[in-house]
């Protein structure tokens, strides 16, 4: 099939050259960004130059985030044509959104991430739905800032595996199930044969422990 | 829909954790989520959630998406603008061209109206434009679309001369992406009148796109298009 693209679109070559002359907003933002990586800060400034209307910022983008939020798309649909619609979707809901992103809430990679996952779920859970449903719960949830603890990429995924190691074996898997391959409640309910209830509070439990663990 | 509002700060908490991790479905879902549309602390626990278990996300595998998709995404982005001042000539374009649509569509409104057996009016219809262009050629296109009547009226506005042996298609190409649908030859010099069918009107709204594309007379052989597209636009309210 053909691609609807215009014939003449812009080459990836310069794409590097055109990155280290950052708009002021783009400054600005790195300035204001909390330390992290030096990549993590690079793809901090590589989304506020998107959120500036840069289309080279949004290819750079692209390149260096698809692996990741394909694999996340993969892993939740497990069909590549759905995991293919879901990533055009979240990126083009990046090129329009990106502006929400705040570094200083949480890192780019992990707003991309939560946003593709997100993306993934609403399809899991509305299988063809009208897109304005579909539109108005990610409006929801892509404006909204994650955790302002959530800056230290490293340090947040080392504490969550450590709480995640005090729950109950049970609890720990469904909330892994639920959270990286899409399981409902239903579907969690079914897999390990218990009464919907039983399922509830399993993830009930642990999701209160775990809070608590990493608050401290 | 009037549900009872989860109780307590515990029991809201939790209910943002489940909305986060997409552990409800059905009714649930949607009542969280009309929660979360209307109340920004439930919203912000949604995303504290959100953010608590986005570390297991580093777990999964990537796996790198078809080549193609990148020009997918790269044609659903619209073109900025190189500079302000062009910007701004861009803009005084358009109004013109949006004017001359509005004038072709208020015509033809007229026609209806003094029209015996005119379609009954229904709700104040949210007109749909479309402005059709593209950064290689001059072709300049508008559509307009009105939901109540199903009516599509799509004018050249500029570049869009007949070439001897070619036709111009219109594709429809949904807001949830996906393949375009073939919707009829186009001619460059009159205003084209459709009436959008019932299946297919569900997909003409905001955020769709139309394209024009170069094909055979007769249109496109295959159902997809064929030829180059020389001009596109996104569906946004008039």
């Amino acid at each position: 099939m053909l691609i609807l693209a215009p014939r003449h679109v812009p080459l990836p070559y310069g794409l590097r050259a055109a990155f280290p002359s950052p708009s002021p907003r783009c400054m600005l933002r790195t300035m204001d960004a909390p330390r992290g990586s030096e990549e993590g800060r690079a793809l901090g400034a590589t989304l506020a130059a998107v959120a500036a209307g840069d289309r080279a910022a949004m290819r750079l983008l692209y390149e260096r985030t698809s692996a990741k939020l394909y694999g996340i798309c993969l892993r939740l649909l497990g069909s590549e044509a759905e995991a293919e619609e879901v990533l055009q979707e979240t990126y083009v809901t990046v090129w329009r959104k990106a502006a929400a992103f705040d570094a200083g809430r949480a890192s780019a990679i992990t707003w991309l991430a939560v946003l593709a996952r997100n993306k993934a779920i609403d399809r899991l859970r509305t299988r063809r739905a009208p897109a304005d449903d579909l539109d108005a719960a990610l409006d929801i949830a892509d404006d909204a800032p994650l955790a302002p603890e959530l800056i230290d990429r490293q340090r947040d995924g080392r504490r969550l595996a450590h709480c995640l190691g005090e729950l109950e074996e049970k609890s720990a898997a469904a909330i892994r199930a639920a959270f990286l391959d899409g399981l409902s409640y239903p579907d969690l309910a079914a897999r390990e044969g218990v009464p919907l209830p039983t399922m509830k509070s399993w993830i009930r439990r642990g999701l209160i422990r775990l809070r608590g663990c990493l608050e401290q | 829909m009037s549900t009872r509002p989860p109780h307590g700060a515990e029991e809201r908490d939790l209910l943002a954790a489940e909305l986060a991790m997409g552990l409800l479905d059905g009714e649930e879902r949607a009542e969280a989520e009309a929660l979360a549309a209307r109340d920004h602390d439930f919203r912000a626990a949604v995303a504290g959630w959100s953010g608590r278990l986005a570390p297991l996300l580093d777990e999964v595998v990537p796996a790198a998406p078809p080549a193609s998709l990148w020009a997918r995404i790269e044609a659903r982005i619209a073109p900025p603008p190189s500079n302000v001042v062009q910007l701004r000539r861009k803009v005084n374009l358009w109004r013109g061209y949006s004017l001359a649509a509005t004038a072709i569509a208020a015509s033809l409104a007229l026609v209806v109206v003094t029209r015996p057996a005119a379609e009954p009016r229904s709700a104040p219809p949210q007109t749909l434009v479309a402005m059709m262009q593209s950064d290689a050629g001059p072709a300049r296109l508008v559509a307009t679309y009105d939901p109540a009547t199903r009516r599509l009226i799509v004018a050249a506005a500029a570049g869009m001369a007949p070439a001897a042996g070619h036709a111009h298609e219109l594709w429809l190409i949904p807001a949830a992406g996906g393949k375009p649908h073939p919707m009829g030859i186009v001619s460059a010099v009159a205003p084209n009148k459709m009436d959008v069918p019932m299946p297919m009107a569900s997909d003409v709204r905001e955020g769709a796109t139309f394209a024009i594309s170069v094909e055979p007379p007769a249109g496109s052989p295959t159902g997809a298009p064929t030829g180059p597209v020389i001009a596109r636009g996104k569906l946004t309210r008039a």
